[in-house]
């Protein structure tokens, strides 16, 4: 007696479709599992022969084998329990040969015969869905795909549930269709002064620019950062799935990127190399993937190791990250901002209105080069963030700028950027940024005496070009003009 | 290492030895140096802070390289900062400049400034008391000091904390009859209050070129009038007229004028590019080191 049911594997952020066959035989008891599954998939045959037992149900007393086809294809998780245990009931007739019909099948068993929530369940719909099917699996997975395009979900709670047909097909629940957000993210209007910072943040909203920001200990660094999220567009359709995608497949809740909202990661410079790019056995998901379609903040920039900061650039380059293991390559997404903090000096104090600075310019000099060129160029905006006098944090000062009204802004121009050969205007570079930016005759000749006076390289210059272009953006000028090449210059990069 | 240059040791007593350093208090015996001894006649003495403000180096740059053309030679101690800037002022307009090392005249210390020493050995001199190869110690940077106010005819304290070596160098001046000028500072800044001190004493005040040219006539160093560039900072700008009088960082700028972050930004951004402002390493912008 065998049977069939549909079921998959992550590889990366996909899942890869994989048949469970089980047959069931005459012989002395046993029960394998073969298809190269990793350790949760052999430790499947204990929760699987008790969770049926435990449904008041028989597990067969026979020889058990289950094959994971592709065989060649490496499997993990414990996502195999329920669709093993489907298999066997089905192969036994205790379950009818059509349940599962129609349906991929995912999901861990509980020996009691509960079925448990497994990670990635998102991208199993979805997988399920690019094939024609729905997806069964655990019950308080429901929420995590609702509202997804094309996806049907069914949801089971226990395994004995399924042999007396109780299982509920999950509909997307309609309500907060509307949930954007804004209400639960931080808002601009809380922070006193920084204007310039502000300033830096709307632009790099606008433009998809990476920033730098300097500033000693406690000077806002960190609570400026979290306030980026709140003035950018809210994640559009695709945007969405494919950022909930990452999270779904990281075990990550799905719902706040669902609903708009972009993701805000925000790893510790001693956050190991796997945890930030992604990596590890099962391959997992890193911090820069986690960050996919919104902001990555580095606090403490560069404390990160060497070898991390490195990897960073090709996700910076390319919006994605490529992990290149034994088994597989694998692809993960990684399109973000960076929002790099880091103080002024080795001391934190250089600047400071209040504490001195001991740092000499060499071990400045030799601290800042810690970043290095390549990354540095990376980064199109440089504020300072220092530290607000005491005293008007207190004083009433007039309401600063809410998100809500800067990030009307920041749609407009991006709705101007939207015909460019590249968007965010962080992409463009070469002649589709000269051609871009349309420079006047009184912006390009600043631009040259600002070149010589403040010895901007090549490369400062271009970063110069796509802050400029964006600044005008946010003026809602169809070309760059000396205003907003200067507006551009405030936010370069450190002089050599 | 750099090219090689020449070395020389002067004896007290015998030809050759500096005639200025003979009138000096407790004149070395034997007198290291790598250069040209022919330079080591009378000059004027630039010294500062090494930890100096932008303003500190403005004005160092500014008075040492204006002397420098006039054909004063520049005495200083190769430090960092305000010493560095004062000889690489004069370098740059193609003067005379001595730097006198608290260690081996062959030794590039500090490295900073080794770019500046292997030039003055070709082109200058570098002198020293300690012999040859021998490491900088802590004791004797203040004897140093003393050889500085000797070769010179005034020394121009920049500026200069309270205590520091700078003001040792000032001591020095006074004790082997030299002329002792001073740089007025801000009243709030740390760095000034060695100079603002010695003005309070009775050194003459340093405040523009016509003030230094006229001090170096009545020493003997110029003869005969010249043009004196002013270095006030002339302008309308609200904005740059702030800037220059009390580095500030745009916000502070915004908020003192009461006026939007853009435009401050903007206009600031346009100062720089004219080169009448400058970004200091610390975030602020101030008058731009012109030299």
């Amino acid at each position: 007696m065998q049977a069939v049911v549909e079921t998959a594997t992550l590889v990366g952020v996909e899942a890869v479709p994989v048949e469970v066959q089980a047959d069931v035989g005459s012989g002395l008891p046993s029960f394998s599992i073969v298809g190269l599954g990793d350790a949760a998939v052999m430790e499947a045959r204990e929760r699987v022969r008790s969770a049926i037992r435990a449904s008041g149900l028989e597990f067969p007393n026979g020889r058990v084998t289950v094959n994971l086809a592709p065989a060649p294809l490496r499997k993990h998780g414990t996502g195999f329990d329920l669709p093993i245990a489907v298999a066997l009931l089905v192969a036994t007739r205790q379950l009818p040969a059509d349940l599962a019909a129609g349906h991929a099948v995912v999901g861990e068993l509980a020996l009691d015969g509960s079925v448990r929530a497994v990670d990635g369940l998102l991208a199993h719909a979805l997988a399920a869905s690019r094939r024609g099917l729905g997806l069964l699996g655990p019950a308080r997975g429901g929420p995590a795909v609702c509202g997804v395009p094309g996806v049907a979900y069914a949801g089971v709670e226990r395994l004995g549930m399924l042999a007396r047909g109780q299982f509920a097909v999950v509909t997307p629940p309609r309500t907060r269709a509307g949930m954007s957000g804004e209400l639960e993210l931080p808002d601009m209007a809380e922070v006193i002064g920084h204007a310039q910072a502000k300033r830096a943040l709307e632009i790099a909203a606008a433009g998809g620019h990476n920033v730098l920001m300097l500033g000693p200990p406690g000077s806002g660094k960190t609570m400026l950062a979290r306030r980026l999220p709140g003035i950018l567009p809210p994640l559009e359709g695709e945007e969405r799935v494919e950022t909930a995608l990452v999270h779904s497949v990281a075990g990550l809740d799905t719902r706040p990127a669902l609903a708009g909202i972009r993701p805000f990661r925000a790893p510790h410079h001693t956050c190991s190399l796997a945890g930030l790019v992604g990596g590890g056995s099962p391959p997992r998901p890193g911090e820069v993937s986690l960050a996919h379609n919104g902001v990555l903040f580095l606090d403490e920039f560069a404390e990160f190791a060497p070898a991390a900061l490195q990897t960073l650039r090709q996700p910076m380059e390319d919006g994605s990250l490529t992990l290149v293991r034994a088994e597989a390559r694998i692809r993960y997404p990684a399109s973000f901002v960076l929002i790099a903090a880091m103080n002024p000096c080795p001391c934190g104090f250089q600047g400071d209105t209040e504490r001195r600075c001991s740092c000499s310019d060499t071990v400045v000099d030799r601290y800042r080069a810690r970043i290095g060129g390549p990354l540095m160029d990376r980064l199109d905006l440089m504020v300072r963030v220092d530290r607000v006098d005491p005293e008007r944090l207190l004083e009433a000062e007039p309401a600063a700028e809410a998100s809500g009204s800067i990030r009307s802004r920041v749609l407009a121009a991006r709705e101007l950027a939207r015909s460019r050969p590249a968007t965010p205007n962080a992409r463009l570079s070469g002649a589709g940024l000269l051609a871009a930016c349309g420079l006047d005759r009184a912006a390009r000749s600043s631009l040259t005496k600002t070149a010589r006076s403040c010895h901007l390289s090549g490369r400062a210059i271009t970063r110069l070009l796509r802050v400029a272009r964006t600044a005008a953006d946010l003026d809602g000028c169809e070309r760059v003009t000396e205003d907003h090449v200067m507006d551009a210059v405030a936010f370069r990069s450190w002089d050599r | 290492m750099s090219k090689a240059f020449e070395t020389h040791e002067l004896r007290l007593g015998e030809e050759g030895y500096p005639a200025p350093l003979e009138t000096a208090m407790r004149p070395p015996e034997v007198l290291y140096v790598a250069g040209d001894p022919g330079l080591l006649d009378y000059g004027l003495a630039v010294v500062g802070a090494r930890r100096a403000t932008p303003y500190g180096i403005t004005c160092a740059r500014r008075f040492a390289g204006w002397a420098a053309e006039q054909g004063v030679t520049i005495v200083s101690g190769a430090a960092h900062g305000c010493d560095n800037a004062a000889q690489q002022a004069a370098v740059d307009v193609g003067g005379t400049s001595i730097a006198v090392l608290g260690c081996g005249a062959d030794l590039d210390y500090p490295p900073s400034s080794s770019k500046l020493l292997a030039h003055l050995r070709q082109h200058g001199a570098v002198i020293s008391e300690v012999p040859w190869g021998r490491d900088p110690t802590r004791y004797a940077f203040p004897e140093r000091n003393r050889l500085i106010a000797g070769l010179s005819r005034a020394v121009l304290i920049v500026e200069a904390a309270l205590p520091s070596g700078t003001f040792s160098t000032a001591r020095h001046a006074e004790d082997a009859g030299r002329d002792v000028w001073a740089v007025p500072g801000s009243v709030l800044a740390p760095e000034c209050r060695g100079p603002n001190r010695l003005i309070a004493q009775g050194a003459t005040p340093i405040t523009d070129v016509s003030e230094l040219s006229k001090a170096l006539e009545l020493v003997g160093l110029l003869a005969g009038d010249r043009p004196t560039p002013s270095m006030i900072v002339d302008t309308t700008d609200p904005v740059a007229r702030a800037l220059v009088a009390d580095p500030m960082r745009p916000d502070d700028v915004a908020r003192e004028l009461d006026l939007d972050i853009v435009d401050v930004a903007r206009r600031i951004a346009r100062l720089e590019s004219a080169g009448v402002l400058r970004r200091y390493r610390d975030g602020r912008y101030g008058p731009a080191e012109r030299g």
